[in-house]
């Protein structure tokens, strides 16, 4: 019983990460009902950004979780400006595929500035196990589930607390009547995109600094854990992105102790499989995102 | 014509095959993140039949389209109820799941003395009948076009059937053409199983054309790239992904004029592209001109929307 609830444990750990992705792939896909492919890519260049910095300066560990977070952001922005904005409401393939084109641009001159396979990345703690009775947790894992808590908490508030995420709850519901009523539509989804870019930026530096490296695979890597588990978890939702990362990190590491590495990943992708031909709107229902999907005409994703 | 040539020119004919794929899926309005599965389903099918059972290679070819055609059946059978994001994320989830399945999948038997066969991540060496049968790489281009000219030729009957017509209506607006009574379910069933088919004949080529396949080959980006060629070529004929293929892989991997920078390039040219032309280069209007201009026949003034597939402003 104890192996089974440590691997448990082990998952939500790093569940947690998963989750933190995914509450900013979440935040931009909930108001933009839009994919923004290029979202790991953006983290990527921040991270880079850090680890230059890092490797050539020896910059301290704070220096390099800002750069982190800020060269995320400004990547985010460009994405936005370039791929979201210039393209209408209904162009969701086009934007998709405009940030795909982006990824390319963004992880090319991420390797342009490192070329190396894998550089080492500042840890947060010094790698000590803490034990709680008979289970051992990592600390830097403790960090990033704190750090999810903390920031859906302060998501929370700043959606239903704040004049700006009364705005955007307006844009999500119908962004036609939020324009009419004076919102502004453009600067706000631009703040929501670089708000998004942030939190992917803060679990890229959290990811990086608990594997103590950084490797060319990263910007894949958080696209599509942040993809997966907020298909989980239910488009578009801050709850479901949560509980979508835990399920998905306790799924990884189960089946990782049960059939070996590679079965990881395969485990994932065939729950994602079934659970979109199960149930495609989610663990958190489906009746929210169609709903409001409806009252915009329908899926936009099928009309260019 | 000198080896690199040939060797671009057969890049290009192959790669084609995976862009029409994803293409015609797109026709239906449905994006594929997965078509890269059938390709690589195709391959391996195709590699097993001449190099390892050393059956001919229009069998293997054969059996590489059908086991295409094959898999997109089962898959689009669950999935082809979902829409949009939903079915993008239902086709990537089985294109990485059968990525690591081949990572997975060991099968060898011994041929002259050496193992032949799909050998996990170290993927399938030795696919030689081109070699042991002696086609020259220019041959075996000219079968790639060859094969190539006839799905062009099959797209361009499909444009002029009811069944192409079915495609764009669906793909325009799926409610109003079930209310004109078209199955749309069958249909798109119909455009998967084609689109599967189309790719696992180039994966055959694929296979032969580098005698060696690995599941790394196969990976999201080659499925992402594959639509995107699309999109960059013009949704509103079949030579719209191939000019996006010729524009990738022709302009800038081949020549040496970006090394270092080809990714930033080609991104940024698909990313202001596509906010000049959201429907690529060839797009419906401009095909809609051309054919105007040769056929020479006064038409009927077609309006913007029912051309375009444009949303009213």
């Amino acid at each position: 019983m104890i192996p089974f609830i440590q691997t448990t444990l082990d998952g939500v750990m790093v569940g947690s990460s998963y989750g933190l992705l995914a509450l900013g792939f979440a935040l931009i896909f909930g108001v933009m009902r839009r994919l923004n492919l290029s979202y790991g890519p953006s983290i990527m260049v921040g991270a880079y950004l850090g680890t230059l910095l890092y490797i050539q300066f020896g910059a301290p560990t704070y220096v390099v979780a800002i750069v982190a977070v800020a060269g995320s952001v400004m990547a985010g922005v460009y994405v936005e400006r370039l791929c979201f904005a210039p393209l209408g409401v209904g162009a969701g393939v086009a934007s998709m595929v405009s940030s795909f084109a982006i990824w390319m641009q963004l992880e090319q001159a991420s390797l342009l500035m490192l070329p190396r396979h894998s550089y080492p990345f500042p840890s947060l703690t010094s790698g000590e196990l803490l034990s709680v009775g008979p289970l051992v947790v990592r600390p830097d894992y403790l960090i990033m589930l704190a750090a999810m808590l903390a920031i859906t908490a302060a998501l929370h508030l700043l959606l239903y607390r704040t004049r700006f995420g009364l705005g955007l709850r307006a844009i999500i519901e119908n962004s036609v009547a939020a324009s009419l009523s004076g919102i502004d539509v453009r600067s706000t989804m631009l703040k929501a995109f670089a708000l998004a870019s942030a939190i992917g930026g803060v679990a890229g530096f959290l990811v990086l600094s608990a594997n103590q490296q950084v490797t060319a695979m990263l910007g894949m890597w958080a696209t599509l854990k942040g993809l997966i588990a907020m298909m989980i978890g239910g488009l578009g939702s801050i709850p479901g992105a949560i509980v979508g990362g835990l399920v998905l990190g306790v799924i990884e590491v189960h089946s990782q102790t049960l059939f070996g590495p590679q079965v990881r990943d395969l485990a994932a992708y065939g729950v994602l499989f079934v659970l979109l031909v199960l149930r495609p709107g989610g663990i958190f229902g489906t009746a929210a995102v169609s709903e409001s999907a409806a009252h915009r005409g329908g899926d936009r994703w099928t009309t260019t | 014509m000198d080896d690199h040539l040939t060797g671009i020119l057969s890049n290009i004919g192959v790669i084609s095959f995976v862009a029409l794929s994803a293409y015609l899926l797109l026709l239906t309005g449905e994006i594929s993140f997965g078509q890269q599965a059938f390709f690589a389903i195709g391959a391996y099918t195709a590699g097993i039949v001449t190099a390892m059972w050393q059956l001919p290679f229009w069998l293997g070819l054969g059996a590489g389209a059908a086991a295409g055609g094959a898999a997109a059946l089962f898959v689009g059978l669950p999935t082809l109820r979902l829409h949009g994001l939903q079915f993008a994320i239902a086709t990537l989830a089985f294109a990485e799941a059968v990525r690591i399945l081949f990572e997975l999948f060991r099968y060898q038997v011994v041929r002259a003395g050496e193992p032949v066969g799909p050998n996990g991540i170290e993927g399938f060496r030795n696919i030689r009948y081109i070699f042991e049968h002696d086609v020259s790489a220019t041959q075996f281009m000219l079968i790639i076009y060859g094969l190539l000219g006839m799905t062009l030729f099959g797209f361009f009957l499909l444009e002029r059937s009811r069944l192409g017509v079915a495609f764009r209506m669906i793909g325009q607006d799926g409610l109003l053409a079930a209310a004109q009574g078209v199955p749309v379910f069958r249909v798109k069933l119909m455009a998967a199983c084609l689109a599967g088919a189309i790719a696992g004949l180039g994966g055959g080529l694929y296979a032969h054309l580098t005698t060696y396949v690995e599941p790394a080959i196969f990976d999201v980006m080659l499925g992402v790239h594959s639509l995107a060629y699309g999109l960059i070529g013009g949704l509103g004929t079949a030579f719209g992904p191939l000019l996006g293929v010729v524009i990738d892989i022709g302009l800038l991997e081949s020549t040496r004029w970006f090394a270092g920078y080809r990714m930033i390039v080609f991104g940024g040219l698909v990313a202001v592209l596509l906010i000049v032309r959201p429907r690529g280069l060839l797009d419906e209007r401009l095909v809609h001109r051309i054919r105007r201009l040769v056929s020479r026949r006064p038409p009927p003034a077609p309006t913007n929307a029912a051309v375009l597939g444009e949303e009213p402003s």
